[in-house]
């Protein structure tokens, strides 16, 4: 491994060699465009050295250099010009358009590539963009933004992870994520956060999103089988900005703004209602003969301290809430360079509080990507990106009674949050105040991230180009915890604490060689080679205890009682090879990619290791053929097609062996016991997938989009398949089951207007997805092993975790009582709950349809921006609801319902959503009453600005001022008016802590408005 | 030419040996187990197991309890109320998981050649034949749980007996009641045979004797009496036991390894059992209602008890003096430190006064050992209900009386979250054996659920 190490450092060893110079003089002169106005910017090298400089705002050069030397004139979209210097000391060069390089050039991975040859899926969202999107992590601004891929939030708690799925879900136990790449190099960026029981922090927040020129999302497997076993859900391109060649530009980023919940949520009873319904819960169950009766008895018990003191109601949904929560992010950066070197550098902050007290997220952050050629063939680059991020995490996965986003839920509002003389009431109960405990108790989460990338480049020839890459991704975490030993769950232990610290280093090598072959000017081919080797190493540890012997005492040194040590040491390694073709007749007119890898992961037993990917994409530029070269309405027409093989094994780890587990201990003694049944046979889950589609511009590019229908089969799923639990185990990860999505997206862009004054575009996407498994494990008896949880079920047939429960048939006008279907779907009810079948749903709680509509709007300087998002086809699950939101005892005397409460039976011929109040504790029983239609729609961002004139900036020596309001997630419409909730809930299952689709007790996403200005000079 | 070389080694270097991961917390089960001390360790994960608030930690005494006529559930937290008012479907989690996980580790120890291993072989012997008893526990606890002896709807099944970790059939049917005893009483008569009681050390790893005492507990619940004679016969004359004393009754549940006690489960401080603690659902940390303390008793219980009984300051009041509690039994509430005895000399002696009298022998001597030791008078005649009701009493909080109901016959009266009554169940009941887990029908059609479920 040592050996292996320093072969590949090797590259970054080799030294540059130097040069001389021959006698020189100063050249000036100046260049114009074709239409002959003075170009500012243009690159001005002496061909062969380092010596460059560029064109002043009136397009004047000057340069030292000797005769017989080559100036080199570029200019992005313009023809690169070569003079050589003679006798002049003048050299005027007027440039021409080039319509070949004008044309975008799209990183698709380990390549970048003009937009019509690409043959694959891919979306590029600009830096602008996501901009329009202020969060700690950028993955939010990609909703609405990419057709086929949604976003769901963990939680609205500042720095939270989301979960993304790209044109579905491929698989049903292992993972969904799409992969991440930040600047040709795959990264974790997933959750970092220890506890599942606290908020979650994504290490994709470490990420400035100010430092990132572009996101690409690759969605078919032409261009994702370069990513092989990690490509089935897609994959996450990350660019981040680089300088140009120039005078020296600074920026200035800074918005400032305030938030508060998108949406209001359940609102709690009041303590009035708390009495009506109680009295006719007791009632109702015989316990008094009248309302009235019962009334009078609870005035005279439990309310009584409440009716003498005036009848005061405690809000606690306002007394915890953080009204206009601030958000702000400042971002200062400089970047340019010389020819020879270019560098962009940068300074970032950000801070967000939560929409309740307790909560808030804190990132520093600074990056430097520099890039400098050795030679004239060697060019070293290094990007780096470094941050600290701290968040005030606290306990939110749960029903967690400290919690003060969910205090609201729980505290009866006879409880008052203040004494009379203003200080917090340390009530007893169950419940502690949580106004103490914010206040007294710690939970943070830190993550320090440091990405550095650093890459060398030699063109060996002018075709041939060798490359070696060495990226390091470093993420120290540490949580810490500590509850007072004063008041509050800390109390009865002295107070406890915990300490966890979790390195994880991961290295990626890569060594590649790039070739071009130019069989003539009509065939083109290039050829990439690659070998790519990755690390992942994670130390943890960890500790906990009780009993402090004073206040103010929060860390493990000073415990009583150490209660736990934690340690772990995990690791996994990829390794790969790869080859790419990319083919191209006649200037692009037809394009053939085809790619293969066959890579390794440490995942698997020894014989099972490897697995080959491999894809082929074709494209037709029509719009190159003489038909249509010379057409009015059609600029451009590409039909692509692509199929390709990709894999997935984002399993847990050391998973194929029967192994022992030794973190069990018994009367202080050490203890061991077997933790995994293991499957000698587990290998890679696969994902065939076909994409077909078109590209299209009219009127020249007035009118743009393009259209593609996918079609992914998966097979050997990485399935948990269900063991009898007799085994000792619950289940087995086998390469067993295969499912599909398939679906259709299209883009549409319409330029309605575009003028030097006045420019208004609409853009809008929408897609598609359908998700079936086809087959699944059979037991000995070949009957199907389903998964069946309380609410889903996996069966084939139906989508993944379809929805899965007994059919309810609403209150019964005569008796007060729910009741169900007793075959699920109609006819004769029950009021036995568990007579009543369980039968699909419909739907899963992925959307069907998502869709994003955008508006673009400028007129002189001002501008307005306007993006919106919905989502449909999908249900999702009201958590809680037994304790919450049932007639039963719960709301009304352990913990705090709904209002929706109010809609309940009181006497024979009521109809109303909720049966008669009871005392009792009805069981766990969920059933489709509390099964929401989730369609929805939001307007996620608007911005209204101004650009003040260049003219104007002049003077004052800018070259950039803009001044804008923006909004985030200002208006929510909800199809369903029972749910209550927020309709964005997390859909995955974050290892088994929370319900996937089912609303929780986290922070809801929040609505923002804030100021900001962008100053460029 | 150089480089070039250089990285053509590079793309050829990446073998199969780059990617072996690493296993620094675990050992692969094939091939690690080497010494028979390797065995005492896999028998103290099985007992691990067993101190999971799914088992004995928590559910399986909190579980019997709250379904007895002993006690209720207020649903201070939302627990036990399905339990208590018998509202339990086949998503109401059980002992069926953790009891399995028990058994497959038990398995991996008896199906281990001792021969093969470094170290004393007879000491190995030993440790197989306490795995026995653990495997023997909880098939028994399995079998009283989900096993169809006191359904309504006739039915002889009973639970999975497994033998083998990772054997051939992974999908075992439900045994009959009577095959799941008769591998009962098979597993603790081998165990008993392959023990030596010179290498039972700490009561809170299962002895010789327990195979006994369990063997006598299992042959009262199917009214085997004879066997129960002989078996508590074998205990008694052991000689390694005493009842405790009236005066040191209630301390002693403060206190380990007492000399009534044949097998505790041992639970230190360390564990940090928090909220999940059994003590922690049966009485609020403080007075007033807070925490979980879901599990109440039902207030006319401390009626049973005579005065000048030293089994009543077992029970107390909380709230004000309005809720009755189990404040004595496992009364470390925050941290739930205490060790949780499962078999105690009293109750052998309370098996055996039951045999005696549904055998003919001399009862009444052997229960007024029980009073004379409780400050309640003698008996001077004594019937089976006179027994049930010392059992009751004797017995109470520690997961007992559900089944002494249930082998008797008795109707059971429930409760809601108020003490208010929610009627009473005829026995035989459907709701009397639990539902077979909904994961477990799923994974093994072989599996029959029980009626109404």
């Amino acid at each position: 491994m040592r050996a292996k190490l320093a072969w590949m450092l090797t590259p970054f060893l080799v030294l540059c060699m130097s040069f001389s110079f021959g006698q020189e003089k100063t050249v000036s002169g100046n260049v114009t465009d074709q239409n002959g106005l003075p170009l500012p910017g243009v690159s001005v090298m002496v061909v062969g050295t380092s010596n460059g400089t560029q064109t002043d705002f009136d397009g004047n050069y000057s340069i030292s250099a000797s005769n017989g030397q080559v100036l080199r004139f570029s200019y992005i979209g313009q023809k690169t010009v070569e003079r050589t210097i003679g006798a002049s000391n003048t050299i005027n060069v007027q440039m021409e358009e080039d319509a070949q390089a004008l044309e975008e050039v799209v990183v698709t991975g380990y390549t970048s590539q003009r937009r019509s040859d690409i043959t694959g899926s891919v979306v590029k969202v600009d830096s602008e963009k996501l901009g329009e999107i202020i969060a700690p992590s950028v993955d939010q601004a990609l909703q609405g933004n990419v057709s086929g891929l949604t976003v769901s939030a963990t939680s609205g708690t500042p720095g939270s992870t989301a979960n993304i799925r790209i044109r579905g879900i491929s698989s049903i136990t292992a993972g969904n994520e799409p992969l991440y790449v930040i600047d040709g190099v795959p990264v974790s960026n997933t959750n970092v956060g220890t506890s599942g029981a606290y908020s979650s922090l994504s290490a994709l927040a470490g990420l400035d999103q100010n430092n990132i020129e572009s996101i690409t999302v690759l969605k078919d497997a032409s261009a994702t089988a370069q990513y092989g076993a990690r490509g089935s859900n897609g994959v996450i391109l990350i660019t981040t900005k680089d300088g140009k060649a120039g005078k020296t530009v600074f920026s200035i980023n800074s918005t400032y703004g305030f938030q508060n919940d998108a949406i209001t949520g359940p609102v709690p009873l009041s303590a009035a209602n708390r009495l009506e319904l109680t009295a006719e819960a007791y009632f109702n169950d015989g316990i008094f003969p009248s309302k009235a009766e019962a009334q009078d008895y609870l005035l005279g018990a439990s309310f009584a301290d409440w009716d003498a003191n005036g009848r005061p109601e405690a809000r606690w949904d306002q007394v915890v809430r953080n009204k206009d929560a601030v958000i702000q992010q400042h971002s200062f950066s400089a970047s340019g360079g010389d020819e020879g070197h270019t560098f962009f550098a940068s300074l970032g902050y950000m801070q967000q509080e939560a929409t309740v007290i307790g909560s808030d997220f804190e990132r520093i952050s600074g990056s430097l990507n520099f890039s400098k050629d050795l030679t004239d063939n060697i060019t070293f680059s290094t990007n780096n990106q470094a941050s600290h991020m701290l968040q005030n995490a606290f306990l939110e996965n749960s029903a967690y009674f400290e919690s003060p986003r969910t205090v609201k839920f729980f505290l009866s509002p006879l409880v008052q949050p203040y004494n009379e003389d203003g200080s917090i009431n340390e009530f007893g109960g169950s419940l502690p105040n949580p106004l103490y405990l914010t206040k007294n108790n710690t939970a943070e989460n830190r993550l320090t991230r440091i990405v550095t990338n650093n890459g060398l480049t030699w063109d060996l020839t002018d075709n041939l180009t060798f490359g070696s890459t060495f990226n390091v991704d470093f993420q120290l975490y540490n949580f810490r915890s500590y509850s007072n030993p004063t008041y509050g769950y800390g109390a009865p232990t002295s107070g406890d604490a915990s300490q966890y610290d979790r390195t994880n280093v991961f290295y990626v090598f890569q060594n590649y060689f790039d070739y071009n072959w130019e069989l003539n000017p009509d065939h083109r081919f290039k050829f990439k080679v690659l070998q790519e080797y990755q690390s992942n190493r994670r130390y943890f540890v960890g500790g906990a205890g009780q009993n402090f012997a004073d206040e103010g005492l929060e860390f493990l040194d000073n415990l009583g009682t150490p209660t736990s040590v934690s340690s772990s040491y995990n690791d996994w390694y990829v390794g790969a090879y790869m080859g790419l073709v990319n083919y191209s007749a006649f200037d692009s007119r037809y394009v053939l990619d085809l790619s293969f890898r066959r890579e390794g992961n440490s995942r698997f037993s020894k014989d099972n290791r490897w697995g080959n990917f491999w894809s082929v994409g074709a494209a037709w530029n029509l719009n190159k053929e003489d038909f249509l070269a010379d057409s009015d309405i059609v600029n451009a027409l590409k039909l692509r097609a692509s199929y390709g093989v990709t894999g997935n094994a984002n399993i847990g780890l050391n998973n194929y062996q029967s192994l022992f587990g030794y973190s069990a201990d018994y009367a202080g003694e050490g203890a061991q016991y077997v933790d995994t049944f293991g499957n000698e046979d587990l290998t890679w889950e696969t994902s065939n997938t076909l994409d077909i589609g078109v590209d299209f511009g009219l009127f020249n590019n007035t009118v743009s989009g393009s259209f593609a229908y996918f079609n992914r089969d998966s097979k050997d799923l990485l399935l948990d398949v269900p063991l009898s639990r007799t085994t000792g185990f619950t289940s087995q990860v086998q390469n067993i089951g295969e499912l599909n999505n398939k679906g259709f997206e299209l883009d549409l862009n319409f330029n309605v207007v575009d003028t030097e004054d006045f420019g208004l575009s609409v853009g809008g996407n929408l897609s598609f997805v359908e998700n079936e498994i086809t087959k699944l494990p059979l037991d000995p008896n070949g009957e199907e092993r389903t998964i069946t949880t309380v609410r889903t079920r996996i069966e084939t047939g139906q989508p993944a975790y379809a929805w899965y429960m007994p059919t309810w048939a609403g209150v019964n006008p005569d008796t007060g009582v729910e009741e169900w279907y007793i075959n699920g779907v109609d006819g004769e009810t029950t009021t036995n709950f568990n007579e009543a079948e369980a039968v699909f749903q419909g739907g899963n709680a992925i959307p069907k349809t998502t869709a994003g509509l955008n508006l673009n709007l400028r007129f002189k300087g001002f501008f307005l921006n306007a993006n919106g998002y919905y989502a449909g086809g999908h249900k999702i699950y009201e958590g809680w609801h037994r304790y919450l939101n049932e007639s039963n005892a719960y709301p009304i005397l352990a913990f705090q319902g709904y209002t929706s409460l109010l809609d309940r039976w009181q006497q024979p011929g009521d109809i109303a959503r909720n049966g008669a109040f009871t005392t009792s504790a009805t069981p766990w029983q969920r059933h489709s009453k509390y099964l929401y239609d989730a369609d929805f729609m939001r307007l996620r961002s608007v911005t209204v600005g101004y650009n003040v004139p260049s003219k104007a900036l002049e003077k004052i020596g800018l070259t950039k001022l803009s001044f804008f309001l923006r909004g985030n997630n200002l208006a929510t419409w909800v199809k369903d008016d029972n749910l209550l909730f927020d309709p964005e809930v997390d859909i995955s299952s974050q290892n088994g802590t929370v319900d996937p689709g089912e609303t929780g007790l986290e922070t809801p996403p929040a609505r923002s408005i804030s100021l900001g200005v962008n100053i460029n000079f | 030419m150089m480089l070039l070389a250089g990285a053509g080694l590079i793309l050829g270097s990446c073998t199969a040996d780059s990617l072996e991961p690493t296993l620094t917390q675990n050992k692969t089960v094939e091939g690690s187990i080497t010494k028979v001390d390797n065995l005492y360790s896999v028998l103290k994960g099985a007992h691990n197991i067993m101190t999971g608030a799914g088992y004995y930690g928590r559910d399986m005494i909190a579980t019997s309890e709250v379904r007895s006529d002993n006690c209720f559930s207020n649903g201070n937290s939302g627990r036990f109320t399905t339990q208590g008012e018998y509202e339990q479907n086949a998503n109401t989690g059980f002992i069926w998981e953790e009891a399995y996980e028990t058994i497959a580790n038990a398995n991996i120890i008896i199906s281990t050649d001792v021969t093969t291993l470094e170290g004393d072989q007879a000491y190995g012997e030993h440790l197989q034949g306490a795995a026995m008893i653990l495997r023997a526990l909880a098939h028994y606890d399995l079998l009283r749980v989900y096993g169809q002896q006191n359904a309504a709807t006739s039915g002889n099944l009973g639970v999975p007996v497994v033998t083998e970790f990772k054997g051939e059939n992974l999908d075992p049917s439900r045994n009959t009641i009577d095959e799941v005893k008769a591998a009962i009483y098979n597993d603790l008569q081998t165990a008993f045979n392959m023990m030596d009681s010179a290498y039972d050390g700490d009561k809170t790893i299962v002895s010789k004797y327990v195979a006994k005492a369990l063997e006598a507990r299992v042959a009262v619940y199917f009214g085997d009496w004879s066997r129960a004679v002989s078996a508590s016969e074998a205990v008694i004359n052991s000689g390694l036991y005493s009842i405790v004393s009236a005066d040191s009754y209630v301390s002693s549940w403060t206190a380990d390894g007492g000399s009534n006690v044949l097998f505790e489960l041992a639970f230190t401080s360390a564990d940090n059992r928090g909220s999940n603690a059994l003590s922690y659902i049966y009485r609020f940390p403080e007075d007033a209602p807070a925490g979980y303390g879901d599990i109440e008793v039902v207030s006319t219980v401390i009626d049973l008890f005579e005065d000048g009984d030293v089994r009543a300051d077992i029970l107390g009041y909380q709230d004000g003096g309005t809720r009755l509690r189990n404040m004595g039994k496992y009364p470390d509430t925050a941290v739930g430190a205490d060790n949780i005895p499962l078999f105690r000399y009293e109750e052998v002696i309370l098996n055996y006064a039951e045999a005696l009298l549904e055998t003919g022998g001399d009862a009444l001597t052997q229960i007024n050992l029980i009073t004379a030791n409780r400050g309640a008078s003698a008996y001077t005649t004594v019937t089976k209900d006179d027994i049930i009701n010392e059992r009751r009493k004797e017995l109470m909080f520690e997961g007992f009386r559900f089944d002494d109901m249930m082998r008797t016959g008795m109707d059971m009266p429930y409760w809601g979250t108020a003490q208010n009554s929610l009627g009473t169940l005829s026995y035989p009941n459907n709701l009397f054996p639990w539902p077979i887990p909904i994961g477990e029908i799923n994974a093994n059609s072989n599996i029959v659920q029980n009626a109404d479920y």
